[in-house]
């Protein structure tokens, strides 16, 4: 995975997170891992189709994701992890992602995404197309975010011509 | 159909003509596609400079909303004047709870229509005194909290006729206090603490219920014993007047007064949990969960730059309201509003990025305004 389509991941999370929670987020050390990759309690799991392709994955806790909801969610703490929590967790998600692609197709990487798909539960795992993963560990005042990035170029006869 | 500059394409807007790649023949996009963010980003990437868009088609709910907004309108607009009416004139005996109930009865009515177009009229300009729309934008309020909470048809009307008349003691404090441009001198605020009581006693005179008195009473009374005029606390506080209390609040935020501008009803919502510990802490979820992360009304920014105002909020979807866009990316007023479902997939690239400033909010609104209409 090259580092040209892996910032602005870096950089999509940082700002968002910055933005809709006020959290400074600092980014913990890169590391590659095999598929599948093992989820946390939530998980944000979106799919990327067009110049690259694969899956990124969001994973937290549900404490962290608790508390990332209720701000964006005017701080209203919910006690339960309930359905506005989930679609404030899924809208952080496509934030962070869609603030990413729009930075790749200013580097000339077209793509589109999927919705965010949630899934709660610790055993979840994901089989990924890419034998290896990237995670990219964010540390933030009130818990950890993974941000599991398994993305492959598209082979030139799969890239869509126009 | 119409050329437009790549710039200025906004989603959702539909093409009339095939796009195709520069000096090829080769079809980039099909007429007819409804555009997303993605395909306006292809269009850009091959410097093309215009394309051909067809007149706005508009969707059976867009078509519905058109239908049902000037009948909304009027509702509104006749609420506003009965409450003139029935208040101004106490000779004319229209201070009756069976004729205040048929008024909240086609409140009601038109809040079970579409509460959205409703809430969207809330917003409108007070040109007129304050008081009488004030009212019934907190009844309308009221009315909508009293749904969430699965009130009876019987206790709707109840709240519906407290919330209507639970500023009504405004009316004996005297209109150079009550219509003062700057701040009120400890005095003068003092004579405007008494409305609660001059209201309660005015209904008790006109045999209101027990509940529409006591909301009247206790409108201004606070979860924490902070407010007045008795500092009543918690559940002594009459139910109905807790849910008016925020009601009302909420209402005076997004309305213009006369020693300020009106506040964002996003700013409104975060002044309102800023100060929870005021409010009942389950009604207030209530609330917020009602009137959604993006109220109705709120001004926001795409992620693509577009500016919004947000006409529908979907139940459960309070990150994806529906907006209509009303300036472009350069910030330019549009000839005419697009609408944008931000709930509808071909939109999921899209996001709010965040709301207008209260001052930024003031001047897009009077742009808004004073377009001319088509």
């Amino acid at each position: 995975m090259k580092a040209v389509y892996i910032n602005p991941f870096l950089n999509a999370a940082y700002n968002v997170i910055k933005d809709v929670a006020g959290l400074e987020a600092r980014k913990g050390e890169l590391r590659l891992e095999s598929s599948p990759i093992k989820g946390n309690e939530v998980n944000v799991v979106i799919g990327v189709t067009g110049d690259l392709t694969g899956q990124i994955i969001f994973c937290l806790t549900e404490e962290t994701a608790l508390v990332l909801a209720s701000k964006m969610l005017f701080a209203l703490a919910t006690d339960t992890f309930d359905e506005l929590a989930k679609s404030a967790i899924g809208e952080l998600g496509n934030m962070i992602i869609g603030n990413a692609v729009t930075e790749l197709a200013g580097k000339g990487y077209i793509c589109d995404l999927t919705p965010p798909a949630l899934f709660i539960g610790r055993n979840v795992t994901v089989s990924t197309a890419a034998a290896q993963f990237l995670v990219i560990p964010f540390e933030m005042d009130i818990g950890k975010l993974d941000i599991n990035v398994a993305l492959q170029e598209s082979a030139p006869e799969d890239r869509e011509e126009f | 159909m119409k050329a437009v500059k790549v710039d200025k394409l906004v989603p959702g807007m539909i093409l009339a003509q095939d796009v195709l790649i520069p000096r090829t023949a080769v079809t980039l996009l099909p007429s007819n596609a409804v555009l997303t963010v993605e395909m306006i980003r292809r269009i850009a990437s091959f410097n093309i400079n215009e394309v051909f868009i067809a007149e706005l088609q508009k969707s059976e709910e867009e078509k519905a909303e058109e239908r049902l907004a000037p009948v909304m309108a009027q509702a509104h607009e006749n609420a506003v004047n009965a409450v003139r009416e029935i208040v101004t004139n106490p000779e004319d005996r229209l201070l009756e709870e069976p004729i205040i109930a048929g008024l909240v009865g086609e409140l009601l009515e038109h809040v079970k229509m579409d509460a959205s177009l409703f809430l969207n009229l809330t917003h409108l300009k007070t040109y007129d005194n304050y008081l009488f729309s004030h009212s019934v934008n907190v009844s309308i309020l009221a009315l909508l909290i009293g749904e969430q909470l699965n009130y009876s048809s019987e206790e709707l009307n109840q709240i519906g006729v407290a919330a209507l008349l639970h500023d009504i003691g405004m009316l004996k404090i005297p209109m150079e206090i009550t219509h003062k441009a700057g701040t009120l001198t400890p005095e003068e605020y003092d004579e405007i603490r008494k409305h609660p009581i001059f209201g309660e006693e005015f209904l008790a005179a006109n045999n209101m219920s027990k509940d529409i008195r006591a909301v009247a009473a206790q409108h201004h009374e606070r979860f924490d014993g902070s407010g007045y005029p008795n500092k009543l606390k918690g559940s002594d506080i009459n139910y109905k007047a807790r849910i008016v209390a925020l009601a009302d609040v909420y209402d005076a935020c997004i309305s213009e007064r006369p020693y300020r501008e009106r506040i964002t009803p996003q700013e409104a919502l975060r002044i309102i949990v800023a100060d929870q510990k005021l409010y009942d802490p389950q009604l207030l979820k209530v609330f917020i969960s009602t009137m959604a992360v993006y109220p109705i009304g709120s001004l926001v920014k795409l992620n693509t730059g577009e500016i919004g105002k947000v006409i529908k909020v979907r139940n459960k979807q309070p990150f994806r309201p529906v907006v209509q866009i009303h300036f472009d990316r350069e910030e330019k007023l549009l000839e005419e509003p697009v609408r944008l479902d931000l709930s509808d997939e071909a939109n999921h690239l899209l996001f709010i990025k965040g709301t207008l400033s209260t001052s930024e909010h003031k001047r897009a609104m009077d742009e808004i305004e004073k377009r001319p209409k088509k």
